[in-house]
């Protein structure tokens, strides 16, 4: 039981190209950008133009496919069930039956939602595995505060939540680490975690979380203390080492996401009165 | 509103767990039922609220929330009214039923929290789906006895043991070394 080999999010690829020197904040503004118009996209043409230019961005990180994709790997079996689910289980009354058998009914509408909802999962994926790729965890930290500094105005306290994200990402892999022990721990004592019915399955699990949650409760007392030791404060008052520049990069990679945009916009627009 | 280091760590760990059970496919206990799995990452959020308050229990919430629309393991989690909005309520919930029960029992009020903070996550996020018509009602509501029921259980079992777990290893190192 490999834990760690599957995790991709929080994972940084360094490298030098144009897509890895873009500042930060045009790479989070795009990729936000990008979500948004995920939940609106309908139709199988606009999820088309976005293969492309996801494939597109990939590429020209260079970023190994293989690499990127492994994360999916797990999901994949929910993912086709839920397919599933959707297709013989979701309907409209103007719908057309395909071909129904027993209490099911399969109709257009449901394989519609299916795919387009399917779709939209894989490609959400997909951006946000690409925004962490080619992110550094400190940029990624100094772009995200940046961004959100507005919301201090309005009594949000902003980088300190950043900070509780980066916090969360950054020990994802510490954690899974130290679960890849217990387990092999608890493997080598003889306990055998796929055997055993649904309730034995699940009265194995125990002896992993406690260690696991008391480890990690540890390890938060000792990151408290290091960080009321530096006198952390969260924002008030803090400067930065380094500030961040948006270049010439990133001009043209706003004009791209620009253009994009567009692109999407209208074919969702005209896309519309079809659902 | 100002965020004390102990709160930003603590919500952020947590946090982390709650991810990794998601990535790992860890917090997924195979249920036989269509849907596939029940699944325990809301477990952290729960602790957070019971061993920090609402704050943690909240800001936790959002974190797992978040990451379960980001990387969705079902289809309509790619909403953030079906992903994040619901998750924001479970440590809210587990901190007030905490509170308000934990001067009759401490192992009834942990258990209770549990189980009430399971149950916030199934039915909320059931009635999102079924609001945005991802699924209609009655599939809805057999997905959430059959996998809300099995979830509230060790939801309640592991708010146990681990609270109190976490709550020992507090109370021994309050302790001076020499006693």
């Amino acid at each position: 039981m490999e834990l760690t080999r599957n995790i991709t999010l929080g994972v940084y690829l360094p490298g030098e190209t144009a897509i890895h020197r873009l500042d930060p904040r045009t790479k989070i503004i795009a990729a936000t950008m990008l979500i948004t118009l995920l939940l609106f996209i309908k139709s199988y043409e606009a999820y088309g133009f976005f293969l492309i230019f996801t494939a597109g961005i990939i590429v020209f990180a260079g970023i190994p496919l293989s690499y990127a994709l492994c994360g999916l790997k797990p999901m994949l079996p929910v993912l086709l069930l839920m397919w599933i689910f959707q297709f013989f289980l979701y309907s409209t009354p103007d719908a057309n039956i395909l071909f129904s058998w027993w209490i099911f009914t399969a109709t257009d509408a449901g394989l519609h939602m299916g795919n387009i909802i399917t779709l939209r999962v894989l490609f959400l994926f997909t951006v946000t595995t690409i925004l962490t790729l080619t992110t550094s965890i400190v940029n990624l930290t100094d772009g995200l505060e940046s961004l959100l500094k507005p919301l201090r105005k309005i009594g949000l306290p902003s980088q300190e939540l950043v900070m509780t994200m980066i916090i969360a990402l950054r020990f994802v892999l510490i954690l899974a680490e130290e679960l890849d022990k217990i387990i092999k721990a608890q493997m080598a004592r003889g306990v055998a975690f796929d055997r055993g019915s649904f309730i034995q399955k699940t009265r194995k699990l125990f002896p992993v979380f406690l260690p696991l949650f008391i480890n990690a409760f540890k390890r938060a007392e000792e990151l408290i203390v290091a960080m009321e030791a530096r006198s952390y404060s969260g924002g008030k008052g803090r400067t930065k080492m380094k500030t961040l520049h948006m270049g010439r990069v990133d001009l043209g990679a706003g004009l791209i996401m620009l253009l994009f945009t567009i692109l999407m916009i209208y074919i969702i627009i005209s896309a519309a009165p079809q659902i | 509103m100002s965020l004390s280091v102990r709160k930003i760590v603590i919500s952020g760990i947590l946090g982390a767990i709650s991810i990794l059970l998601g990535v790992t496919r860890l917090g997924f206990i195979p249920v036989p039922t269509p849907a596939g799995h029940a699944t325990i990452m809301h477990i952290p959020v729960i602790l957070g609220g019971v061993l920090e308050g609402p704050v943690v229990g909240l800001i936790t919430g959002a974190i797992f929330g978040l990451f379960s629309f980001l990387q969705p393991g079902a289809p309509f989690f790619a909403d953030p009214l079906v992903s994040v909005l619901p998750r924001l309520f479970i440590g809210i919930v587990a901190y007030l039923i905490y509170v308000s029960t934990k001067n009759i029992n401490n192992i009834l009020a942990l258990v209770l929290a549990g189980a009430f903070g399971s149950a916030t996550n199934t039915a909320l996020v059931l009635g999102m789906v079924t609001l945005r018509g991802y699924l209609p009602f009655e599939v809805s509501l057999s997905i959430g006895i059959l996998h809300g029921v099995p979830e509230l259980i060790v939801a309640a079992i592991l708010t146990v043991i681990l609270v109190k777990g976490i709550q020992r290893i507090r109370t021994s190192e309050d302790r001076p070394p020499v006693s």
